[in-house]
């Protein structure tokens, strides 16, 4: 159960875009949102939602799934929608009160609406067909230019896929750790929120111990197998562009520039 | 004085070669003033030729960590001197090929994995190493089927059990192509069967690949495995021989805080009680086997 604890969001599926390469898809998806703020018509909605329809339909991911990663920004959407609906000036058509709504309210509350559910919506397509090991990947790729600046590229990486690796083995532990002070009588549930606050001591210090035993290990395993920085290092499966990721670069820049004429 | 007939007589090259190693901890307390100096190591003399199984046997604060950790450039001796296939390992330029020639396999098998999926991690190694990627490929493949864990390449770790994570450890090794395999008690986390597992994986690797097996342990079953068992107590070899030769040795091997495996204990109680069977008797079925006879007899 804890064990199949995933991080990001990975929908299985075998589908042409699961297998485009990682670095097309974070471009895309960095396209798409540019996109998104260029329009200022409904108009360009309606494009942006009949290519992100057929995405959906080609990643054979279900719609349902992408629309449930809404659920976590509902509250900034209609703190957003709500704030934009009351607080814009212009021809009113309701005012009871201190309320006065208007017409240029209502449309530009919608309007940032939809920016965000498209925002979510393309972003949430992206972890949903690529896994957080082929990000980090794609990351390390398209960041390494920031070597020259002496930016430690590899390096960010390898402690992104490592902390991925870890965050299951140390949820584990801090269930582990949390029944032990169970056992012993400690009480994580009742009392004010200082006290429950305060209960959280015994499970953290030992899980920073552990944490920092783990390290160590695993910087000496790291060490006997001839870890030495990213210099000389190859790759088991480098990334290599295909001829799919260069018929989706083109799509997506032939998209842009639609939207750019909408 | 076996085993000094054995050297003159065997043309192997030693793969693992220590001259009066010896190693210093400090203690320091809290201010990082050294109180004290702690000898882990004192005067180990070793040798280990090509293709040999070994066992270094010794109970906990024995020195048995801090010699393997010597094996692989991860500890420095303070005096004396210990070469793996000829190179020194205090000469920095050694340090990468010491640790590809001696692979290691440490004790806790969460803590050396390193990707999060099975084939990623056994191709640790040779990436590190610059192997060209249809290399690696080919070497993750054969060394993931030379430990069985070829169907379980595209898992994720976490889902293994221990004795899995360890065979999946030794691939990772393997696949560096290594003359010499060292198992940090390697087996001293896992349930029976998984440590059978790991221990048939090894004993496999020393007789068809001919890899030298450098076993640390302090489980007296684990040694009787092996060609030739070193004992260290204090720092020091106490003893060494083959493993009857030393299971003989009762006596010694209590001072070492150790005990001799079941088995040879009833061998020995037998034989002082007059029924006489051999000596060199290592294991159960073994022993089973002798008794029938002698009743059958």
């Amino acid at each position: 159960m804890i064990r199949d604890i995933t991080i990001g969001q990975y929908y299985r599926a075998d589908s042409v875009i699961h297998s485009l390469d990682p670095r097309v898809k974070i471009v895309g998806t960095l396209l798409y949102i540019i996109t998104l703020f260029v329009f200022s018509s409904f108009a360009g909605y309606a494009v942006a939602a009949v290519f992100f329809g057929i995405l959906v339909f080609l990643s054979k991911v279900p719609l349902s799934y992408i629309i449930r990663g809404l659920k976590p920004v509902f509250f900034v959407l209609v703190f957003t929608a709500v704030l934009n609906l009351f607080w814009t000036p212009g021809e009113s058509f309701f005012t009871w009160g201190v309320i006065n709504l208007t017409w240029e309210g209502l449309y530009k509350a919608a309007f940032i609406a939809l920016r965000l559910i498209f925002l979510v919506l393309g972003s949430s397509l992206m972890t949903f067909t690529t896994t957080p090991n082929q990000l980090t990947d794609a990351l390390e790729k398209i960041l390494r230019p920031l070597r020259y600046l002496h930016v430690p590229v590899h390096e960010l990486a390898m402690m992104m896929s490592i902390a991925l690796r870890f965050i299951p083995i140390l949820v584990e532990e801090t269930d582990k750790i949390m029944k032990a002070q169970a056992a012993r009588g400690a009480d994580f549930e009742s009392g004010s929120m200082i006290r429950r606050l305060k209960s959280m001591v015994p499970i953290l210090v030992p899980l920073f111990i552990s944490a920092v035993h783990r390290a160590n290990d695993l910087a000496l395993a790291m060490d006997a197998r001839c870890y030495h920085g990213g210099d000389g290092r190859t790759k088991m499966h480098p990334l290599r562009y295909s001829r799919q990721d260069f018929v989706a670069y083109a799509v997506c820049i032939c998209y842009s520039l639609l939207i750019f004429v909408v | 004085m076996k085993k000094r007939e054995m050297a003159k007589s065997d043309k192997r090259a030693a793969v693992v070669e220590s001259h009066n190693l010896v190693h210093e901890y400090s203690r320091r307390d809290e201010e990082g003033n050294i109180t004290g100096i702690v000898r882990a190591l004192d005067g180990v003399d070793i040798q280990v030729k090509q293709g040999d199984f070994v066992a270094v046997l010794g109970a906990n604060g024995s020195g048995k960590s801090t010699f393997a950790k010597h094996l692989n450039a991860l500890l420095f001796p303070t005096e004396g001197a210990i070469y793996i296939d000829g190179m020194d390992t205090l000469e920095q330029e050694n340090t990468l090929a010491v640790r590809q020639t001696a692979g290691m396999v440490f004790q806790n098998p969460d803590n050396q994995i390193i990707a999060n999926i099975v084939e990623e991690d056994v191709g640790f190694g040779p990436e590190n190493m610059g192997v060209p990627t249809e290399e690696i490929l080919r070497r993750v493949e054969e060394s993931l089927k030379e430990t069985g864990m070829y169907e379980y390449r595209k898992h994720s770790p976490n889902r293994l059990s221990g004795g899995q994570k360890q065979r999946v450890a030794i691939a990772g090794i393997m696949a560096m192509r290594p003359k010499c395999i060292i198992l940090d008690e390697a087996t001293a986390m896992l349930d029976p069967s998984g440590r059978k597992s790991v221990l048939e994986t090894i004993q496999r690797l020393n007789q068809k690949e001919h890899i030298t097996i450098i076993l640390i342990t302090h489980y007296m079953e684990e040694a009787a495995k092996a060609d030739y068992v070193y004992v260290m107590d204090q720092g020091r070899i106490a003893l060494s021989g083959t493993p009857v030769e030393i299971f003989q040795e009762t006596a010694k091997l209590a001072e070492c805080r150790l005990e001799v495996p079941q088995v040879t204990q009833i061998v020995q109680r037998l034989r002082a009680a007059g029924v006489l069977v051999r000596e060199d008797i290592l294991y159960v079925e073994e022993l089973a086997e002798v008794l029938v006879q002698m009743g059958n007899r």
